[in-house]
């Protein structure tokens, strides 16, 4: 695990906010997670941002916790990320991949509205994230295949997200490139 | 003897034309396109093979790969390109751009596979005296051929770390071209390949380019519609 020192923060004020319902601070701590990811490219710290940002949107929609498997969920959640942080904690990284199964564990186990709804709003995570982490300047295939989604996803969702309107992205000028396509099939 | 010709996809472009359903122009601009169109193997897997397997994209990606069975896109073999060879510049590649920026701790991976063998092939038919451009709509892969110094500050500024970025590399990735769907699209409705009418169509295909992936900003739109 790479920026251990920060993951352990961010899984720390996780937790606590978890245990408010308080999805305004996940959801600030989940963007903190995205440098780190981009940065590091690190399976871990993506499963974090991923996790993090999920936890936020899932505590926001204050309806699921009516849900049958709501409470087995929740624990399973609390159980996982305080795992992961005692092995960060104690230095065994390598065991936090496993730790952050238990909640893909419980995922599985849950049936009707609360794992579809659960399930997609993973997935979606999982979206949100890759565009982020393209906005950090990595390419979109190298994004979307740390994330494990196709590039049609994130074409899909980075084109609906305007990020292209940043001057330091214009490196040729608009006409110069028309002119070279017209060239081209001149 | 007059140069030969070639685009080479990349996967981005390829999925803003099949996502917004009009891969038929690719067809039209290969037909008034005195070269060819070529795709990389590395392509292939991230536009057809891989997403042939999933049902949400399945579609998107048959419409692709009927333009392969075409040949209206190709592969690099079509222009004498031997596979091996491809593969090995394309790791060259790819090392070389993912350790063009480093912050203090590690190389910054930027590119993928597929984008580095982009500007494998293209560089390859340059030196058998092809005229080549590269379309891709993502726009990592062309700030890092056309400003490299940019890509740098973009990810200095996003990733809020210094970069410390090796100068050597740049000039490696000089003398890459570049055009994106929204280009081609243009190219296409100047030649009058595009036979929808009343209504304004050239903002309806660049702007669906934009929302299907491909970088362009909004001013940038309105500079090629001042063109038209």
């Amino acid at each position: 695990m790479q920026e251990r020192g920060n993951v352990l923060r961010i899984l720390k004020e996780t937790r606590e906010a978890l245990k408010k319902g308080d999805s305004a601070t996940i959801k600030s701590l989940s963007d903190q997670t995205i440098n780190t990811a981009s940065l590091t490219q690190d399976p871990d710290n993506i499963a974090v941002a991923v996790i993090v940002y999920s936890l936020a949107k899932i505590v926001e929609r204050h309806q699921y916790q009516e849900f049958r498997g709501w409470k087995e969920f929740y624990n399973s959640v609390i159980f996982s990320i305080n795992h992961a942080i005692k092995d960060l904690e104690a230095g065994n990284d390598n065991k936090i991949g496993k730790d952050f199964e238990i909640i893909n564990k419980q995922i599985e186990k849950l049936s009707g509205k609360l794992k579809k709804y659960i399930e997609d709003v993973f997935w979606k995570a999982r979206i949100n994230k890759a565009s982020r982490i393209y906005e950090h300047g990595i390419s979109m295939e190298k994004t979307a295949k740390l994330l494990g989604i196709t590039m049609y996803e994130l074409a899909n969702y980075a084109g609906q997200a305007r990020i292209d309107d940043v001057p330091l992205e214009n490196t040729l000028d608009v006409r110069k490139r028309i002119k070279l396509a017209i060239e081209m099939f001149g | 003897m007059k140069q030969q010709k070639a685009i080479i996809f990349d996967s981005s472009t390829l999925i803003s034309f099949s996502m917004n359903g009009v891969t038929e122009y690719l067809e039209k601009l290969r037909q008034v396109f005195n070269g060819k169109f070529i795709i990389t193997f590395d392509v292939k897997g991230e536009v057809i093979d891989r997403p042939m397997q999933i049902k949400k994209f399945s579609l998107e990606a048959l419409k692709l790969k009927q333009l392969l069975d075409k040949k209206i896109i190709e592969m690099p073999s079509s222009v004498g390109l031997n596979d091996k060879e491809v593969a090995r510049r394309t790791d060259e590649i790819l090392n070389m751009a993912n350790s063009t920026y480093k912050d203090k701790n590690r190389n910054i991976h930027i590119i993928d596979s597929g984008e580095a063998s982009c500007l494998a092939v293209s560089k390859m038919l340059n030196e058998k005296g092809f005229i080549t451009v590269i379309a891709v709509d993502e726009r990592t892969t062309r700030m890092l051929g056309e400003k490299p110094e940019n890509l740098g500050k973009l990810l200095e500024k996003r990733l809020h770390v210094k970069i410390n970025p090796n100068r050597n590399a740049y000039n490696f990735f000089k003398g890459f071209r570049f055009i994106r769907s929204a280009e081609l699209v243009y190219v296409a409705y100047k030649k009058g390949l595009i036979d929808l009418k009343n209504g304004d169509v050239l903002d309806a295909l660049l702007y669906a380019m934009k929302f299907k992936g491909c970088a362009i900003s909004g001013d940038e739109i309105k500079e090629i519609k001042k063109l038209a």
